[in-house]
């Protein structure tokens, strides 16, 4: 061979091998054109030979036409010499190592786990794996529904039973696709065959057809045996993600319980310490699968964690399955308003309509229709009115109500005065209540000393005026203007204008004394003295609001009337009612996280709104943020971080495990601390533990179908004498090609030839 | 006992109780009623019409009122300060310009009320005819309907089973309903006539076939329209429907 590169010149000695190529490029009917051209003109010139006696001389010229045309063909058909340097290759196997979680159950009695035998084997068997790197080259991959490479060297250390499925069958699919154009000649699999997409009596035929398409056999070493299998798990819990307040939520629970006995077992849902509800569900000997139905009333809003526990017995495979937490997001359902007005009136009439065509709200109002002074020329019987349920309403059921509204209300004499405590509790329990202004209101309802003077905004003098009448043109304070109830504009500019367009009120109660704590949000500019219209108040856990005057109602139908619509008014009232209902977002402390669900070691970026009571944005300020893991409330991280001139912050979190965490931003301002918080979830699905038996089925198959075999994988067992076959395998390092055909050889080959004949034809006396 | 209630509603109503100025926030938050003035036609047949009502729902509510008359243009901007106008008349008046038809559209769909009293005591009078004209181009696509037994206007204030007026020329109201609210009410029968008192305290008109008890049902009519445009559908929550319809079966067992 390297006598042929050499006389193809310098640098040809390092080729093994070569190869004849010939053009592709020509069509099959120019092929038989020119076979046919030849053998007409071979037979041609036989013919013309005739007269030529000397056979040697015809024998003579014939060849030289057939060498001619010969030499014609070969520069037709392009043939080219490829110098090839051809290298011995070693076949290839691969060792899948099933990583995923039903690989942490536990076998019995050895109560080693499916994967500490897995990793034993390769330590004990890590001779044999260097003896078949000799001959093969062998590579290692991390198994579940997908492959993961790892080096032979830490495939024992880096292994941990932590991927989420289980799908042999793509897993296949993936080697197939890895090792394309490669010869992989065998695999080795160590699987409990907990295969979630496979049935426990064998296998598909789609998986099938993949293994097929292998080369070499696949042996399986099944890890863990269902000897002693005894386990009791939570498999699913349906709930919905989002619940309402105080009504009550439903939730079916799916359990399954092996070799466990007939047994009556508590189900226990619980929020943090708190068990909510519990049920006892009865398992018998010859049952697998068990259904629970739950019903529980959320009582607080936001994100809930809850979780359902059922015991855990002795010798219990897997552990984990036995708790399931969910999270549910608990909103208000309808804001219940209890409307009480004093008379009705165009104010009431306006803002009723409002509250009633609000689909968030739930309005139970009163109208006090007749004073005992009025003379209604009817007996009962013809009047439709009902008496005013008021113990009723302020003792029993006050606690049901979000937000109480007196409007232009006298509690005297519908309410006894001893019952207005009630409302100062239910205030300082988180209830809201707002008194609206009028002649029955404030100095004029009587409220002056009572409980509700304790909690309202505003101080009741003692004046002699109550009243400022005419019309009065109300201006919001512009260092309250992020205030939640004062935002009718997004955009500050256009929020200042929205309020200036509105038309002035008609008559304001005068002589009250903004508290210390309050915020005074709107006021009127009367005798130089700015007096309170709007006026809002913490309360312990609770909100209160005064709006002192009664005719709030012009900025809806008088301002249609001036050419604008009623859109502010309506935008008013929502606000009013979302931040004395206590909305999340009304909170002074705004914290969000990116996602709501993150999965396990992924970044959470938690982005945060400091705030204070007023509302402004506090940059520049150190605030703390702690992150909890949920329902322990084990503090995870505790950083001190500072806003930016927006009084905004960021920070960045990798809570690595799966679970229900908080992110608590708070800040402590004059004693006072302001709080915020959001709840995220990292999840890791536990479909694992649905299908945790080992299916010895499924690996038998496995083996069988590519003539593998299978192997129960026990403690300290020694891997020998795998077959796998071995072919000679080459590969291609390098080449070069060279050109027989478009040369000068080739050319003067043919006129050599050519001229020849023409030279023996003319000496035998041809034409 | 009685005495001592009547001392104290004297003593209410003159403000002797209340420090201050006036009992309400100014005349500003007290119920007033204007009148439409339209072009053509005598816009104010009954001229006390309003006031006695008014003085009527001052008397039997705990509605505070403002019994000055007052009489505006459709088109008039001062329309918006008062939600509920009243329109009487018994004699054709001229159609109104679209200006103050956009008006008084505005008016009503944005929250208004407006009573509409043919005081001619005929049926089918020149007046209704152009009542109607006029409703047909304010709401070209709501019909005018009769208002049903169980419309709130029937229990707002009185449970009435029977709608009458000076006269009862048609034993029904007749309405146009928006957005589940009624903006609109049209009485044939002459309320304004049953409601009228001189400022000696006397009835102006007679009532035509029913007496007193007429006039009484007249007047509650005029009460419960005005409590409906003040309370809307109250009387529909859950809360009072029991009690209404335990006395609805009393009054009628059918």
């Amino acid at each position: 061979m390297n006598w042929l590169a050499a006389q193809f010149g310098e640098g040809w000695s390092e080729y093994n091998a070569w190869e004849l190529h010939w053009t592709s490029d020509v069509w099959g009917g120019t092929f038989a054109f020119l076979g046919v051209l030849i053998v007409l003109s071979l037979w041609f010139l036989w013919t013309s030979l005739a007269r030529i006696r000397s056979p040697w001389k015809k024998t003579g010229l014939y060849a030289l036409r057939a060498m001619t045309l010969l030499a014609v063909v070969a520069a037709i058909l392009q043939p080219q010499l490829e110098f090839k340097k051809i290298q011995p290759l070693k076949n290839t196997l691969a060792v899948l190592l099933d990583d995923s979680k039903s690989m942490t159950i536990k076998t019995y009695p050895s109560e080693k786990s499916r994967s500490e035998g897995v990793r034993r084997a390769l330590e004990n068997n890590r001779e044999y794996f260097e003896r078949l790197k000799q001959t093969y080259e062998v590579d290692f991959f991390f198994a579940s529904d997908k492959i993961e490479p790892v080096s032979m060297a830490n495939a024992a250390a880096e292994y941990r039973a932590q991927a989420v499925n289980t799908n042999l069958h793509q897993v296949f699919l993936d080697v197939a696709q890895h090792y394309e154009g490669r010869s992989l000649q065998g695999i080795l699999l160590f699987s409990d065959g907990a295969d979630l997409t496979q049935e426990a009596s064998g296998i598909s035929p789609e998986f099938t057809e993949t293994l097929t398409r292998l080369n070499g056999p696949v042996h399986t070493f099944q890890a863990g045996s269902n000897e002693g299998f005894k386990d009791l798990a939570i498999d699913k819990v349906d709930a919905t993600d989002f619940g309402f307040i105080h009504q009550p939520l439903n939730i079916s629970v799916s359990l399954s319980a092996r070799s466990i006995g007939k047994k009556n077992i508590p189900l226990v849902l619980k929020e943090g310490d708190k068990i909510l509800v519990s049920k006892i569900v009865s398992l018998k000997d010859d049952h697998l699968r068990y259904t629970a139905d739950l019903q529980f009333t959320p009582t607080s809003l936001g994100k809930r964690i809850y979780t359902l526990s059922v015991p855990v017995f002795a010798g219990e495979a897997v552990e984990v399955n036995n708790r399931w937490s969910f999270e549910v997001k608990v909103i208000r359902d309808r804001v219940r308003v209890l409307h009480l007005n004093g008379r009705p009136s165009w104010d009431s009439r306006f803002l009723r309509e409002v509250l009633a065509n609000n689909p968030k709200v739930d309005l139970l109002s009163f109208f006090i229709l007749r004073e005992l002074a009025d003379d209604v020329g009817a007996s009962t019987s013809e009047l439709s009115l009902i008496p005013f349920p008021s113990n009723l309403l302020i003792s029993d059921y006050l606690n049901s109500f979000d937000l109480v509204i007196f409007h232009n209300f006298k509690f005297s004499p519908y309410i006894d005065k001893k019952n207005l405590a009630n409302i100062k509790q239910y205030v300082e329990q988180g209830g809201a209540f707002l008194m609206i202004g009028g002649d029955l209101s404030f100095q004029s309802g009587g409220y002056d000393r009572t409980p509700v003077e304790d909690i309202l905004p505003m101080r009741i003098g003692s004046g002699s005026r109550e009243f400022l009448l005419g019309e009065l043109q109300m201006g919001v304070q512009p260092k309250l203007a992020h205030h939640p109830v004062l935002r009718l504009e997004n955009d500050p500019a256009q929020n200042a204008k929205a309020w200036k367009s509105l038309p002035p009120i008609q008559g304001a109660n005068i002589g009250l004394t903004p508290v210390k704590g309050s915020h005074v949000l709107a006021t009127i500019r009367k005798h130089k003295t700015d007096v309170p219209v709007l006026v809002t108040r913490r309360v312990k856990k609770g909100r209160t609001m005064a709006i002192a005057t009664d005719s709030s109602w012009n900025w809806n139908f008088r301002r249609v009337g001036e050419g604008g619509s009623g859109r502010y008014y309506q935008k008013f009232w929502g606000n009013v009612i979302a931040w004395m209902t206590g909305e999340p977002e009304t909170y002074p402390i705004q914290v969000e996280t990116d996602k709501e669900k993150y999965r396990e070691h992924e970044k959470v970026i938690i982005h945060f709104k400091v705030s204070r009571q007023d509302y402004n944005p506090v940059p520049g300020v150190e605030v703390d943020l702690v992150v909890k893991s949920l329902p322990q409330e084990r503090e995870r991280v505790r950083q001190t971080l500072t806003t930016d001139e927006r009084g905004e912050g960021r920070f960045e979190f990798a809570p690595g495990r799966e679970g229900f965490y908080s992110a608590q931003v708070s800040l402590t301002s004059g004693g006072e601390v302001l709080s915020g918080e959001t709840r995220f979830i990292v999840f890791s699905p536990q479909v694992e533990f649905q299908k945790p038996l080992v299916n010895e089925a499924l690996l038998k198959a496995v083996s069988k179908v590519t003539g593998g075999r299978y192997h129960f994988l026990e403690a300290g067992m020694k891997i020998e004498n795998l077959p796998f076959p071995n072919p000679e395998v080459e590969i291609k390092s390098s080449s070069r090609m060279v050109s027989l055909w478009d040369s000068w050889w080739t050319y003067g080959l043919i006129v050599g030839f050519l001229t020849v004949e023409w030279w023996l034809r003319r000496k035998s006396g041809l034409s | 006992m009685r005495l001592n209630l009547f001392i104290l509603t004297a003593c209410l109503q003159a403000g002797i109780l209340m420090p201050g100025s006036a009992l309400a926030l100014g005349d500003a938050s007290k119920i007033a009623i204007p009148q439409i003035q339209y072009e053509g036609g005598n816009y104010q047949p009954r001229p006390h019409a309003v006031g006695s009502l008014l003085a009527q729902i001052a008397k039997r509510t705990s509605i505070e009122v403002n019994r000055k008359p007052l009489s505006l243009k459709p088109g008039d901007p001062r329309l918006y300060r008062y939600p509920f106008i009243y329109m009487g008349g018994r004699e054709t008046f001229q159609p109104f310009s679209e200006k103050a038809l956009k008006a008084l559209r505005n008016h009503l769909t944005y929250g208004g009320f407006l009573l509409i009293d043919d005081n001619s005591s005929k049926p089918n009078s020149a007046f209704d005819a152009s009542v109607r004209r006029l409703i047909r181009r304010l709401f070209p696509h709501i019909p005018l309907q009769r208002l049903p037994r169980d419309h709130s206007i029937f229990r707002s204030f009185y449970l009435i089973n029977q709608v009458v007026g000076r006269v009862v020329n048609k034993p029904y109201l007749e309405g146009i309903t928006t957005k589940g609210r009624t903006v609109l009410v049209y009485s044939a029968n002459d309320l304004g006539g049953a409601w009228s008192k001189s400022k000696l305290g006397h009835w102006e008109y007679d009532i035509i076939g029913g007496g007193n008890r007429q006039r009484r049902l007249s007047l509650r009519l005029g009460v419960n329209i005005v409590l409906y445009a003040l309370t809307l559908d109250y009387k529909k929550d859950m809360v009072h429907l029991p009690i209404i319809l335990e006395r609805l079966r009393r009054v009628n067992p059918r």
